[in-house]
């Protein structure tokens, strides 16, 4: 029976090959995707600014500071603030307060706000640090998410003018925004990028507290501007038949609220500045849209896309006609297709600012040509080492018949690596190159493991040093029970061998595959793929090629 | 061979004291840069925060300084047709400047830039990842071996190869990057790897004890000379190679990373086959009841 025939039936060995062949099949259907280092372009990283606190305030106290006031009193959903003097009717809307109803008395005006305490804390919060803040109510006491770089000692000392403070323990203050926040602002990202148009962009959160974004084919100071420009919001309002002037840009709109249903249908609040509300007013009396609100639509721009087009709420058209509004929502609809639309409606608006204050941590760029450069260099030193441990292997064996399947199933595992590569559609850097020359490193250390185990067996070192290879690999195959005599048994002594080799193996790999579980995380995972592919080639080598390798050298010392 | 004459002359007590003045030695390496500097090793500008940025170039190094004249400028190298220029912390608009010149006065500038948040980031993940590696590394040779003191040896040997490798980085000037990092990394498991064959062998195996370290010996040092054979290439291809053909560059990563695992893999020999093996001879040679126990196994 030829060793081919043999072979053929052992199933570690059909297992590998059919493994080898399905990765070259990956490798030529999918083909092997490279890091931004071996083909150019630029990354930025971003850190994501922000904590969570609990706050220990007294929302009275809060009104009675920030409206000067001389007493605030709670009834029931609303509270009641009483000033001094005559009050600015704008105040409250600026504080945030919409649809705060003031009442002049003789010498004192009441302002009635109706609003939960938490929103008075919301509200204080992002008067003072001009930064979006966030309930999370999720959890008990309830949390606020402040959207920027804040620290206990600076929240308490904002606090203090209000008599309020972080209350002391671990858990009252962590840095980091919660996990809504970084996919919030990741989706921002990807959504501003991929409406420029621009190819290959790869934004990616590392440790919910960064965001590493790659861009292809552009230098860093580019990438920079791309990624802190705003984008360009415009909002339009329809005149006659399908005319329409422009009202405001994206500078006049301050914040953009998470959206909610509100009377039923899904809505982005947002609010203007006041010279824009006056804008609006002004614009939506002259285009006529405050009498016949039906006919004049709202439209929004985003870089000159159309992202909400809708008529003029009729109860807005008429309190136009008095008064500008600073608060306003662009509603959606109803129903889950609203929520889905008023979420995405949110991300365009926000694309003008993201949600959370970013810092740019890191950034580089590596020219395509020199990526190039890299990847044939890798290329070479790949071969190159291969060639050298091919080397070094005929130096011990003198025996062809071992070198060939050796760099043969070293050459295969980094097949079978690249095939997976190729399949996850994961991206190859110069660090993952790296690794794979390790992998070849470890992958061959354990097939001398094999190779001697088999050869050598129980026998001290010594007095088998004396025989000649042949003997001993003629010894090895007539105990490897897989020679001309008997094909069918294997002998317990063959097995021994190799499952004392694999404990050897399996052990190595093992420590080589944890030790690299830490790296997967570290360094904003630009040693990811180094670790990855460090663990996958172990385990696929320990798995499918070394136990293959081990029968088909088994078979090959036995026909000798 | 000389060195299977090591395993067997002199008794293990006193051939130990040889990798100990070796830990010693490395040690004193790493405590007297530690005191210099603040860091046992010396950190690389992903540690320290600053920017890099390599351009091609066949002018002077003259000129080429007083391009980047405006800017903190550190160091700068030749490194095979291109300059590599190593700049301090700068603020983020002198940054963007920077790229802004380096772009548009060069053809395709290599840059990298680390602000102090993402270095200080990165320290943190250092101090509490490699020791985490370590752990995690000594749980699974103690499930391999159920042996405490065979596996204390293990990881002791892997430790020392880590120290030597560290304190080879102080005499060769490699700064730790992210590179070195994962090739220290690495070296635990090309270190563990030689270290269990051993232990194996001889608990495994009938025989004396040194014959069986000796015959593991070939084996083991096989197996390191691959290893040496693979990290060797990466070396002269990342390293040297553009000093003769004036097309090809230099690698950082892989350069830094190379040379940490060939002073590594070359402490391992020593580690495996003097450390780890003559702790092996003492512990089952020694007399009584322990010892017993070592060979039934």
């Amino acid at each position: 029976m030829s060793l081919f025939e043999e072979l053929s039936k052992d199933r570690r060995v059909v297992l590998y090959a059919v493994v080898v062949a399905l990765a070259i099949i990956s490798i030529g259907f999918f083909g092997l995707k490279f890091g931004l280092d071996l083909e150019g372009g630029s990354y930025l990283q971003l850190q994501l600014q922000g904590a969570e606190a609990q706050i220990d305030v007294t929302p009275e106290k809060i009104l009675e500071v920030q409206f000067n006031a001389s007493s605030v009193e709670k009834h029931g959903q609303s509270y009641v603030v009483t000033v001094p003097g005559i009050v600015d009717p704008t105040l409250a809307d600026d504080l945030g307060y919409s649809g705060a109803k003031i009442a002049k008395g003789d010498n004192s005006s009441k302002i009635t706000i109706i609003a939960n305490p938490e929103t008075i804390i919301t509200n204080f919060l992002k008067k003072n640090l001009d930064a979006d803040v966030q309930l999370n109510v999720a959890v008990a006491p309830v949390r606020y998410e402040i959207r920027t770089n804040v620290t206990r000692e600076s929240l308490n000392a904002l606090l203090a003018p209000v008599g309020g403070k972080v209350p002391p323990g671990e858990d009252a203050f962590t840095l980091g925004v919660s996990q809504e926040t970084v996919d919030e602002t990741k989706k921002v990202l990807d959504s501003k990028l991929n409406r420029l148009g621009l190819q290959d962009i790869r934004v990616r959160v590392v440790d919910n507290k960064y965001i590493l974004i790659d861009l292809a084919g552009m230098d860093v100071a580019a990438a920079q501007e791309v990624v802190g420009k705003p984008g360009k919001f415009e909002i339009r309002i329809q005149t006659e038949n399908n005319e329409s002037m422009h009202v405001l840009y994206g500078d006049a709109v301050e914040s953009v609220e998470i959206p909610d249903p509100r009377n039923g249908g899904w809505g982005v609040p947002f609010v203007l500045s006041e010279e824009a509300a006056t804008a609006f007013q002004k614009a939506a009396i002259d285009s006529g849209a405050t009498k016949r609100p039906e006919d004049h639509y709202i439209s929004m721009y985003l870089d000159k896309d159309e992202i909400f087009s809708a008529p003029l709420a009729p109860e807005l058209a008429s309190s136009l006609q008095k008064a500008p509004s600073r608060s306003m929502q662009a509603t959606v609809g109803g129903g889950d297709a609203g929520s889905v639309k008023a979420k995405e409606l949110y991300i365009h608006l926000r694309e003008g600012a993201l949600p959370v204050n970013v810092e740019v941590v890191g950034s580089g760029q590596v020219s395509a040509a020199l990526g190039r450069q890299f990847k044939l260099q890798m290329v070479i030193a790949g071969l190159i080492a291969l060639m050298a441990v091919a080397g070094m292997v005929y130096y011990r064996y003198r025996e062809r018949r071992i070198v060939l399947p050796m760099v043969t199933t070293s050459f295969f595992e980094v097949v079978m690596m690249l095939g997976i590569w190729a399949l996850a559609g994961w991206q190859l850097d110069l660090a993952s190159l790296a690794g794979i020359i390790m992998v070849i490193g470890t992958g061959v250390d354990q097939l001398v493991i094999i190779t001697d185990e088999l050869m050598k067996g129980g026998d001290p070192a010594a007095s088998a040093a004396e025989r000649s290879i042949k003997e001993r690999a003629a010894e090895a195959a007539e105990k490897a029970g897989v020679g001309k005599v008997a094909v069918a048994t294997s002998s317990k002594v063959y097995l021994a061998r190799v499952s004392r080799a694999f404990m050897i193996i399996l052990g190595a790999a093992a420590t080589t595959a944890v030790a690299m579980l830490p790296l997967l995380g570290m360094g904003f995972g630009a040693l990811t793929g180094f670790a990855l592919i460090i663990i996958i080639g172990v385990i696929l080598g320990t798995v499918i090629a070394r136990p293959a390798y081990g029968r088909i050298i088994g078979h090959i010392l036995a026909t000798d | 061979m000389e060195l299977e004459d090591i395993v067997s002359k002199y008794p293990p007590k006193l051939i130990m004291l040889v990798p100990i003045a070796i830990i010693i030695l490395a040690l004193i390496s790493l405590g007297a840069t530690y005191l210099a500097t603040g860091s046992p090793v010396k950190l690389g500008i992903e540690f320290t925060g600053g920017t890099l940025v390599t351009v091609p170039s066949t002018e002077s190094e003259e000129n080429v300084t007083a391009e980047f004249a405006s800017y903190p400028l550190v160091d700068i190298r030749n490194v095979g047709s291109r300059y590599m220029l190593q700049f301090g912390p700068m603020s983020e608009s002198q940054y963007t400047q920077l790229a802004k010149l380096a772009n548009a006065n060069f053809d395709s500038p290599e840059i990298r830039h680390s602000g102090p948040i993402y270095s200080k980031e990165l320290q943190v993940q250092v101090i509490r990842y490699l020791p985490l590696s370590f752990l995690l590394m000594a749980i699974v040779v103690f499930l391999v071996f159920r042996e405490p003191m065979i596996s204390l040896l293990v990881v002791i040997c892997a430790i020392a190869d880590i120290l030597i490798a560290a304190a080879s980085m102080n005499l060769t000037g490699v700064q730790l990057s992210l590179g070195t990092v994962a090739a220290l990394l690495m070296l635990i498991g090309y270190s563990v790897d030689t270290d269990i064959l051993l232990s194996m062998r001889v608990l495994k195996r009938k025989g004396s004890v040194d014959e069986k370290i000796k015959g593991a010996m070939g084996t083991g040092l096989m197996m390191t000379g691959t290893t040496i054979a693979a990290v060797f290439s990466l070396i002269i291809m990342s390293n040297f190679l553009y000093l003769i053909v004036p097309s090809f560059t230099r690698m950082d990563i892989i350069a830094d990373m190379s040379t940490v695992l060939i002073f590594g893999l070359a402490a391992d020999i020593f580690n495996t086959w003097v450390t780890n093996a003559q702790g092996l001879r003492w512990y089952l040679n020694r007399p009584k009841k322990a010892a017993v126990r070592g060979q039934k196994r």
